[in-house]
């Protein structure tokens, strides 16, 4: 017992130091807490805008005009096992634009990026680096995979 | 298992390792506080104004941690926070598992390449629970600051 109050004692010394070199140093450098603007999305460049959220009402409309490109950012086999109908797989991880089937689509086609569901970030991560490489109208499905899914829209496997 | 926890130098390895996984993990954190808030929040299991502050003290608690191990001074303090934050984290993951929650686990790196949260995850942060949990049982206090401090003081004292 007496081990444990003196573990206590010594824990609770460092959890104060902690705290207040925490406060200290985001304070004088302006960071977390204390930060001026907190940046939702990195800056993407000169003239650029951001990414736009859109709705699952949203992302169905667009499917059915067919004017814009679905971009799946989840891994492959996620999107083997199945994705929206007609999406191309560009997965976040070891993403690399060279390669990429995106590197010859016009830069003002509009994209629709989407992951598993609003708990992912990989399409917004994605979103921002096709937007760094001159995609101008990108739009985030925010329900993702799971939402089309509920929906019961179409939907195909990759063999 | 008596003499496992006085081996010092199985005492002291334990430190090194987990001391120097908390300094080095902590480093990046500190820097960016925003991007562990996020990491944090993207759990889903705090209310909305405790990512950030949790993000302003606990890398600094892990990098102190870190350096409590490294140099033996409060060991058990600190083994018994590390316990605690780890214990924490894996809570944390296992939760976001049983959701299905699709993200990156924010632990030693803020770098979302760095992977998903997955089983893998919580067996790793499972071993370094036990290792943290065996530096609290330990009673080696060899290899310390403290005990450096001890020594030289009194060969000082020593008549040559």
């Amino acid at each position: 017992m007496n081990r444990f109050r003196e573990a206590l004692r010594e824990a609770s010394t460092l959890l104060v130091v902690a705290a207040a070199m925490g406060f200290i140093y985001t304070a004088a450098t302006e960071k977390g807490v204390f930060a001026r603007t907190v940046p939702t999305v990195p800056a993407t460049g000169p003239g650029a805008n951001t990414p736009q959220m859109i709705s699952g009402d949203e992302v169905w409309s667009l499917f059915q005009t067919g004017s814009a490109l679905f971009i799946d950012s989840r891994h492959d086999f996620d999107f083997k096992a199945g994705h929206i109908k007609g999406a191309v797989n560009v997965p976040l991880k070891d993403f690399d634009f060279a390669k990429s089937p995106l590197k010859d689509v016009l830069r003002d086609q509009l994209l629709v990026v989407y992951c598993d569901g609003a708990e992912c970030n990989s399409s917004i991560e994605l979103a921002v680096e096709l937007m760094k490489k001159g995609f101008k109208n990108v739009r985030i499905s925010f329900g993702g995979w799971r939402e089309w899914v509920e929906a019961n829209h179409p939907t195909e496997k990759t063999p | 298992m008596k003499a496992l926890l006085s081996n010092s130098h199985l005492v002291l390895l334990t430190r090194v390792f987990l001391g120097l996984l908390f300094v080095v993990s902590s480093l990046e954190k500190i820097v960016d506080p925003a991007s562990f808030a996020h990491s944090i929040s993207n759990y889903k299991l705090l209310p909305p104004w405790l990512p950030m502050t949790a993000a302003t003290i606990l890398p600094w608690l892990e990098l102190f941690c870190g350096f409590a191990l490294l140099s033996g001074i409060f060991i058990r303090g600190s083994a018994l926070l590390v316990s605690a934050m780890l214990i924490a984290f894996t809570l944390a993951v296992i939760s976001g598992l049983l959701r299905g929650l699709d993200i990156s686990c924010g632990c030693f790196t803020q770098d979302p390449a760095a992977g998903k949260i997955g089983w893998m995850k919580v067996l790793q942060n499972s071993s370094l629970i036990v290792l943290s949990l065996f530096l609290y049982h330990s009673n080696a206090n060899r290899f310390t600051l403290f005990s450096y401090v001890e020594r030289t003081s009194r060969e000082d004292g020593q008549p040559s």
